[in-house]
């Protein structure tokens, strides 16, 4: 339903390999990745190659309400290869919601994806990207992030719903005074996930959080790098938890902090375990069943409930 | 009136270890009971056999609420049946906020929320806090109240509610028991160290609880307590005025 609401309001939404909707707002410029590529000089400066497929989004001005993308599989065996680029003019602050899904549970299609937003000086972007793939699915996003000086960056991914395979990266380069909060949240069913993230506190000042949740159940397996390097003295905090429910399921966490620069801060926190026995007591103390008191922990440790 | 609780020859273990030895305790239709005991007495862990938490096995015995036998029933039935327990101490859930329990667990109308909040003295934002993370010893009593509130009870157990407040909250927080609880009919057990709560309730019996055992049940509080005071908790079960009532 979400999704449905998602689509009907998008300004971008792309079904398999076809364009069906693409709706530019006044102060925004809005194209296929290819023809952004074969149009404007600043975006091939961007990009090393012309894209197949995918967005172009530029946000020249303040906009009131967030931009919506919507790229759906609804075809069997389809293979997307997009290539996507966000970029926010100097002092603009801008929200984006991002939706990428398989309209039906084994079409066993694959979503190759490529996104590369820069933020240019003071400017601020909340993106929320959500991943909703079906059981054969094999998705592989990929993000790199430029924050020019002074700009803001809050952004979170989540991937709750069982696919085949999932491979999650980023790389964010944070200029002075840039700020970026990460979050990523994975629920894995009989999957294999890899997440890679890294951020690179290049100048002073600057300022990162990668924050990861994990939870790993039925026979799936999530391995994780987050790797935090600060070349300028900036301040950096990566924080891990993985929830294990189920014995034939695995986490590995690698938090990795480096830097050479005296005046940076980084440090890192990492834990995994299984549900508190105390909690769903707890919250069965309070008329719910074990299965709702474990789901509104596992809502909770994904952020979800301070969403609802 | 007609029995509310029937616990009958209860013994329970915990790892494999009895921390219960033959409890036998009746608590009538809007009865209020006061339970007494050294810390690590097993004052706290017959709430949780009573609530039926996992890891309080029954070794002997049965639980009986309104004539039905809830000995082996899990958690959230014997919730359904008017039961509700306020922890001592309970575990902070990150990441869900309080109002979402709230609204999932009330039994009560939406309308009625503001006027308890009204009536523990606390802002609309207090619910917009995780539970109980981050809660004062205060914050949390208010919380696990409200909860309890919600679920419209006809037996509360109230484990330490008076710990953590200062007299004004206390004094708030025990009239709302009165108004709420008490003058509803509302059946109680509680746990508790101060005389003042005792003083308070004015329960219809008071119990002593040393080593897993309940060792005196009286019906005026100030005999028990005053031995307590005077002699401490070791002189409970030599005490000479002590009484075990039968029935």
């Amino acid at each position: 339903m979400k999704n449905v609401k998602n689509a009907k309001s998008a300004n971008y939404l792309q079904i398999d390999h076809i364009i069906k909707k693409l709706l530019s707002e006044e102060g925004v410029i809005l194209r296929p990745s290819p023809e952004a590529y074969e149009e404007f000089e600043d975006i091939r400066r961007y990009l090393d190659q012309k894209p197949e497929e995918g967005y172009m989004i530029w946000i020249k001005k303040q906009i009131k309400h967030p931009i919506n993308t919507c790229i759906a599989i609804s075809s069997p065996k389809i293979h997307q290869r997009l290539n996507n680029i966000v970029i926010v003019e100097s002092g603009i602050e801008a929200e984006m919601y991002s939706i990428c899904n398989a309209v039906k549970p084994v079409l066993c299609g694959v979503h190759e994806g490529y996104t590369k937003i820069i933020l240019k000086e003071n400017a601020s972007l909340k993106l929320r990207h959500f991943h909703k793939w079906g059981i054969g699915d094999e998705v592989i996003t990929t993000s790199e992030f430029i924050l020019e000086n002074g700009a803001t960056l809050h952004s979170s991914y989540k991937c709750i719903s069982p696919l085949k395979k999932l491979e999650v990266g980023s790389l964010a380069v944070l200029n002075s005074r840039a700020s970026a909060n990460f979050e990523v949240s994975i629920m894995a069913k009989n999957e294999e996930a890899n997440i890679d993230e890294t951020m690179i506190l290049e100048g002073d000042n600057s300022n990162g959080i990668i924050k990861l949740r994990m939870i790993s159940d039925s026979n799936a397996r999530i391995m994780s790098r987050s790797k935090i390097i600060a070349n300028g003295a900036g301040r950096g905090h990566i924080d891990c938890m993985g929830l294990l429910l189920s014995n034939d399921s695995i986490i590995s966490s690698v938090p990795e902090i480096f830097t050479k620069n005296k005046g940076a801060t980084l440090t890192h926190e990492a834990s995994i375990g299984k549900i508190s026995e105390t909690e769903i007591n707890y919250l069965r103390s309070r008329g719910l069943t074990e299965e709702e008191a474990i789901n509104l922990i596992v809502t909770g440790f994904l952020g979800e409930a301070l969403i609802h | 009136m007609s029995e509310m609780l029937d616990i009958r020859s209860l013994s329970v273990k915990v790892n494999g270890k009895l921390i219960l030895k033959n409890i036998n305790l009746k608590i009538k239709e809007g009865e209020i009971h006061a339970l007494l005991g050294p810390n690590a007495s097993g004052k706290s862990s017959l709430a949780y056999a009573i609530m039926g938490l996992t890891d309080y096995e029954i070794a002997n015995g049965e639980i009986l609420f309104k004539g039905t036998n809830i000995t082996h029933l899990p958690i959230e039935e014997r919730v359904k049946l008017g039961i509700a327990l306020a922890f001592q101490n309970p575990p902070a859930i990150k990441n869900v906020k309080l109002s979402l329990l709230l609204k999932r667990i009330s039994k009560e109308k939406p309308a009625t929320l503001p006027s308890f909040l009204k009536e523990l003295s606390v802002t609309s934002s207090f619910l917009e806090r995780e539970i109980n993370v981050g809660f004062s010893g205060g914050e949390k009593k208010i919380s696990e109240l409200l909860q309890i509130l919600c679920l419209k009870p006809q037996f509360v157990i109230l484990d330490e509610i008076d710990s953590g407040l200062d007299i004004i909250n206390l004094n708030k927080l025990m009239k709302i028991i009165q108004e709420r609880l008490i003058d509803n009919g509302v059946s109680i057990l509680a746990i508790t160290h101060r005389g003042d709560i005792l003083q308070f309730l004015n329960p219809d019996l008071t119990h002593v609880m040393l080593n897993g055992e309940i060792v005196c049940s009286a019906r005026d509080w100030r005999k028990p307590w005053e031995t307590i005071v005077r002699c401490g908790y070791e002189k409970c079960e030599e005490c000479k005025e002590r009484e075990l009532l039968t029935d």
